[in-house]
């Protein structure tokens, strides 16, 4: 009677046991496969663009985040906005990079950017207001001119964090009123 | 315990296993992608929306129309205020031809038969074989429903250079119209009927109201019925059987009986022609039928013909209409031409009624009868379908399925699926209009330009016939002078510019979206300089009423549906799920039954019965209605589909099953209402799928009006309601909560003490809104237009039945009086009903996690992700308002119809609870737009939300009540101005009502009842 039920605990270890790697193995597939996918199509310097050091281009945001004083969305550059110069500019230290643009430009394909800064679906953000009350982009995402590729948000980044947005929100303005609502609806809709 | 496992062992390998387990759940979210543009369109910016004119290709009447689009995909119609038709307006069957765009059913791109299955084919080959099936010696038949001028000309074309026929028709096209018109003035077009400016109205049946020209129709209404700056008041007289949507708006009743109605207006103008001569040779005729000798026949009694003659005689400026799709019958044409004289002698032809100014119809029945004929001889090689449905749009008894299905090759050009296109040999899909090219020209001196609003959708390789015509005709060797059909298009109205800038000009046509060319006759223009134009010499016309096919006791009555017409948009979930505007009842068919009629039988409502006519049967449950006459019950067309999608296939009956394929003798059209049927329960019995709570307001303030001999003096009735008030209250009622500071100290929360009763914050505006309940129609497009522009789920007719529906406007329909035995006067009551943003809202103190709470712009805002779902809000709403998603809806939208989804608002997900936003969404993008400008207060009439934008009557103002000057101040300040409920329950609401103005003596609802 023992040994029947030893035989049973045993297989039911054993099948368990066996789940429990393919999971883990699973897992680890998965994993690699989301690593691979977050890492960008193109390893774009924003430091090479738009930092201030000798040698970097000095280049405004907004050149390429082309709608975000007019729209809610900031814009991304489309790829024949990029070729626009790199047709003219190889690059200097990574041209196999930079070739990358006219590979898109021939198959007439996007470039399928790794979206690093999200809020909820729930949060309307409206970029426009924010530009347009005098907000630098570096408030929010960090110094971006001297950061390389971004492959995760600046540590400046409250993410779904409302207490950060709400924060600012409750500043106070040159007459000492806070200086932009922090009514739900305002954002929330 | 024997060598071997041991329990902790065990549970160390479970805890493993639960380990892996629990990694998996914990997995991160998916990487999301930005994918920009490959080039950027320059029109565009992400964000930000893009506007278009086109035309409406959703009904004949073409209302401009303004499509927004986001990034490409459009998301939402409106109507274009610069259009003559629609002026701004849309109805819902507009709202919803962005279902039709989308919609998951359309063919997914050339089919070629095998055997019983369709496989896809390219276009080229699908082109090339429509090509070979055709030769000099092949006999074609192409039959076309709906299209454009332009369109028009090259089916005529193409089918002249393949020596083919072509039928034009449309279910419920006004043929008996035009037919009356030739009789009676030698006309080549209908009539047309100013309604706008008529304010004596008389409708012998046509429901104008709703389907077909709605949005004009709405508008006219509205203005028709208005209230004078001296006190007068237009009055509305409906005369029918049945009284459809339309009808419930009318003043006065006359419940004729069916098929009288050319009697009836004999009469009437018999008693205003004192001198009968007047009518020319068509005096013997008046004489003949006095209000006397027509009283028994119409069921009307004679000094009520005689009073309504004289005020139609008195009133003016009077009008009155024929009768409409919803009351063909085998003598609509006499009707029609009893309707003529009376406007004549009643001196409005020349003035609101404009002869040979109205739309044409698009064919007749008896046309497509003989095209029946014909494929049934054998005598067609090739057949080609165009913009109809004909398998299910003509009665079985028509034979036309079996006909069609001898004719060899079978082509059609639907771009969805549909019983007839189920049947082809091969299908070459259209493209939607928002995806095409085209023109509308509902009637003379009204053109527009149709343009794609977008990319077609490409889940579909359709191609616009007029393509695969100019195509197929170079495969034949023919040369039609364009390539493609836009090119045909801008040709065309090249020829008509003349000279000039032609490019400037065509511009300006798209940008405008309306056609102005010199060459028009300007309708308005023609009207003043012709005088009442001379009758033709009477013909052999007989006048007795029409028959109806024996073997039943009651007559059955078959009107198009207002949401689905003859079927054409029963696919459009959105339509399906939209209440009906009289029977409020959605997704099935009922049959419309006298509630004396149904008692004698032991029916009540949801009974199903099985209704017989020579012809047919069909199965449906009854639906109670005082509406129509105790010797009639009514059926609508639509329902039944079998082949057309997943929303449409299987939900109600068709009525067509009932009927003969037989016509109205002088005009062609299909005599709808031409049967008796019995009536005979099954004894089963189904739940309505109804979103009617009662047809009763029980004399509670919901929907007052007010006499219009009491307008003016409101004070003398100031007192009446004091009594009933603390009557509740004494009966522990709710008791008013003051809302300036006082007790209970903590109630109403800080920020939801903005009613217009205090004005602390006077810096911020307060939003509000206005409806008046004397324009409303009832038309429901405020309904579909909220739907569309706030993500509004449908929930199928199971949840609904559930009492699930998410439908943020309920249009509700009150009955106070109505009586089908006798004309006399009717007071039906629309009431739409939202969210009515109460600066003391009951829904807010309730909210154990603030979700729900006040702006301080005067919102009742729903925090979607502060919501739990406890659902106390929904329980303490007193106007029932708030909708919870008890399921994923929004996940049951499939692709691509979730393209249609608004980026500007949440997609909610179960478990919250939503209700009217007043379009917070429109607010918000005007408040940016206003501050990206010098930071400039938003302007009144700067945000108008979708149930005002859609209002043909224009009963929906929406405004900053804080601010004396705008229009919602305006508007409210007035003596009919109430709040839902607020003198019981101080609920303060920011959307006010202004009552209905009748007549007769008004119960005012919150009195007793006469």
């Amino acid at each position: 009677m023992t040994r029947h039920w030893l035989f049973v605990g045993l297989s039911c270890a054993a099948a368990l046991v066996t789940l429990a790697f393919i999971q883990v193995e699973q897992d680890a597939e998965h994993e690699e496969e989301e690593a691979a996918e977050s890492v960008q199509p193109i390893a774009f310097p924003h430091d090479q663009h738009s930092g201030s050091e000798p040698g970097q281009n000095r280049m405004d945001c907004q050149y390429c985040h082309f709608s975000a004083e007019r729209s809610v969305d900031a814009g991304i550059p489309s790829v024949a906005s990029c070729w626009g110069c790199h047709q003219a500019i190889p690059g200097t230290d990574a041209r196999a990079e930079v070739a990358k643009i006219g590979e898109y430009v021939r198959s007439g394909e996007p470039i399928p950017w790794v979206r690093i800064y999200k809020v909820s679906d729930h949060v309307r953000f409206p970029h426009m207001r924010h530009v347009n009350a005098g907000l630098t982009c570096q408030e929010c995402h960090g110094e971006v001119q001297e950061t390389g590729v971004i492959e995760e948000p600046s540590p400046v980044w409250g993410g779904d964090n409302m207490g950060w947005c709400v924060s600012c929100h409750r500043k106070p303005d040159e007459n000492g009123e806070q200086q932009a609502s922090t009514d739900c609806a305002v954002c929330h809709y | 315990m024997a060598a071997g496992m041991e329990r902790r062992d065990f549970l160390k390998v479970v805890g493993v296993g639960g380990a892996g387990a629990t990694v998996a759940g914990c997995s991160t979210g998916e990487v999301e992608k930005l994918l920009p543009y490959v080039t950027h369109p320059e029109e565009i910016t992400p964000g930000v929306a893009t506007w278009y004119t086109t035309a409406c290709g959703g009904c004949e009447a073409g209302c401009g129309m303004w499509a927004r689009t986001r990034e490409g995909r459009v998301v939402k119609l409106e109507g274009n205020p610069n259009h003559p038709v629609s002026q701004g307006a849309l109805c819902s069957v507009g709202h919803a031809s962005l279902q039709h765009l989308y919609n998951p059913d359309r063919h997914p791109g050339p089919l070629v038969r095998e055997g019983d299955r369709f496989r896809s084919g390219g276009w080229d080959e699908a082109e090339r074989f429509l090509a070979s099936k055709i030769d000099p010696e092949t006999r074609v038949l192409f039959l076309t429903g709906r299209c454009g001028p332009t369109l028009d000309r090259l089916f005529d074309e193409f089918t002249a250079a393949v020596n083919g026929t072509r039928v034009r028709y449309l279910p419920g096209s006004n043929s008996p119209a035009l037919a009356a018109a030739a009789i009676v003035y030698g006309a080549d077009a209908p009539s047309l009927g100013d309604i706008g400016a008529a304010r004596t109205l008389i409708s012998f049946g046509d429901d104008f109201t709703e389907g077909t020209g709605s949005v004009e129709g709405g508008r006219g209404l509205a203005r028709s019925n208005a209230l004078a700056p001296d006190g007068s008041k237009g009055r509305f007289v409906y005369v029918g059987p049945r009284l459809s949507a339309t009808g419930m708006n009318a003043d006065e009743w006359v419940p004729v009986r069916p098929g009288t109605e050319a009697l009836l207006a004999l009469g009437m103008a018999s008693a205003i022609a004192t001198d009968p001569e007047a009518a020319g040779s068509w005096a013997p005729l008046l004489r003949q039928h006095t209000p006397a000798t027509t009283a028994a026949a119409t069921g009307v009694e004679e000094a009520d013909i005689r009073e309504l003659a004289h005020r139609f005689a008195s009133e003016g400026p009077s009008l009155a209409l024929g009768p409409g799709a919803g009351g063909s019958h085998r003598r609509a044409t006499q009707a029609h031409v009893a309707v003529a004289l009376l406007n004549h002698v009643a001196g409005a032809a020349g003035g609101t009624v404009r002869v040979g100014s109205g739309p044409n119809p698009t064919g007749s029945y008896g046309e497509m009868a003989d095209a029946v004929e014909a494929m049934a001889a054998g005598a067609v090689d090739v057949v080609l379908v165009h913009g109809i449905n004909p398998v299910y749009e003509m009665p079985r008894s028509s034979g036309f399925r079996e006909a069609f299905e001898q004719v060899p090759f079978k082509a059609s050009f639907a771009q969805a699926r549909d019983e007839t296109s189920a049947l082809a040999d091969l299908v070459l899909p259209d493209r939607h209009f928002l995806e095409s090219w085209g023109d509308t020209n509902p009637r003379a001196g009204i053109r527009a330009l149709q343009q794609p609003v977008m990319q077609p959708v490409p889940h579909f390789d359709s191609k616009q016939t007029g393509d695969v015509l100019l195509s197929v005709a170079a495969h034949l060797g023919s040369d039609p002078g364009a390539s493609t059909f836009f090119d045909y298009l801008r040709e065309a109205y090249r020829a008509e510019a003349g000279e000039g800038d032609f490019d400037a000009r065509w511009r300006e046509y798209l940008r405008s979206g309306v056609v102005e060319i010199d060459a028009d006759p300007d309708p308005e223009d023609t009207a003043d300089s012709a005088a009442a134009p001379a009758l033709m010499p009477m013909g052999a016309v007989d006048f007795t009423p029409a028959r109806f096919d024996e073997g039943g006791d009651l007559t059955l009555l078959v009107h198009p549906s207002p949401r689905l017409g003859s079927g054409e948009h029963a696919n459009q979930p959105w339509l399906q799920e939209l209440p009906d505007p009289a029977s409020k009842i959605t997704w099935h068919s009922w049959l419309e039954i006298n509630p004396h009629t149904a008692e004698e039988r032991g029916l009540g409502d949801g009974d199903i019965v099985s209704v017989a006519s020579a012809h047919g049967t069909v199965e449906v449950p009854v639906w109670l209605y005082p509406g129509i006459r105790e010797d009639a019950v009514a059926l609508a067309l639509g329902g039944g589909h079998t082949a057309m999608g997943r929303w449409a296939d299987g939900n109600g009956v068709n009525a067509l099953d009932l009927l003969p394929s037989d016509t109205d003798e002088l005009s062609g059209a299909f005599a709808a209402t031409s049967v008796t049927v019995t009536v005979t329960p099954t004894g089963s019995r189904r739940a309505l799928a109804t979103v009617s709570g009662s047809d009763d307001d029980f004399d509670r303030p919901i929907a007052p009006a007010v006499a219009l001999a009491d307008l003016g003096h409101a004070e003398e009735h100031e007192d009446e309601h004091h009594g009933e008030l603390d009557e509740l209250q004494g009966l522990g009622g709710f008791v008013p909560v003051p809302a300036e500071d006082g007790a209970p100290t903590a109630f109403p929360l800080e920020g939801s003490r903005h009613g217009p009763y205090e004005n602390s914050h006077e810096s911020e505006p307060r939003w509000a809104m206005a409806i008046d309940l004397d324009k409303c129609t009832g038309c429901s497009a405020c309904v579909t237009a909220c739907q569309a522009e706030n993500n509004v789920p449908w929930v199928g007719e199971e949840q609904l039945l559930g009492g699930r529906e998410m439908s943020w406007i309920r249009l509700e329909r009150y009955y106070k009086q109505v009586d089908a035995t006798r004309a006399g006067p009717l007071d039906v009551r629309f009431l739409p009903m939202l969210c009515q943003h109460c600066g003391n809202a009951p829904c807010e103190p309730v909210c154990p996690v603030y979700a729900t709470y006040h702006t301080p712009d005067g919102l009742n805002a729903q925090i979607y992700n502060r919501c739990v779902g406890t659902r106390y809000c929904a329980n303490n709403c007193p106007y029932k308002v708030r909708v919870f998603n008890w399921l994923r809806y929004a996940d049951g939208v499939p692709e691509p119809m979730n393209w249609q989804w608004n980026p500007d608002v949440t997609v909610r997900g179960n478990g919250v609870m939503e209700k009217c936003s007043f379009c917070v969404q429109r607010i918000r993008e005007a408040e940016n737009r206003a501050a990206l400008e010098e930071g400039r207060p938003v302007r009144d009439g700067e945000v108008v939300p979708a149930c005002q934008q859609s209002c043909a009557a224009e009963a929906i103002v929406f405004g900053n009540i804080r601010d004396p000057e705008s229009r919602v101040a305006r508007v409210t300040d007035d003596e009919r101005t109430y709040r839902v409920l607020d003198e019981f329950i101080n609920t303060q609401p920011a959307v006010s009502y202004l009552k209905k103005v009748t007549h007769h003596a008004a119960s005012s609802g919150a009195g007793h009842a006469p």
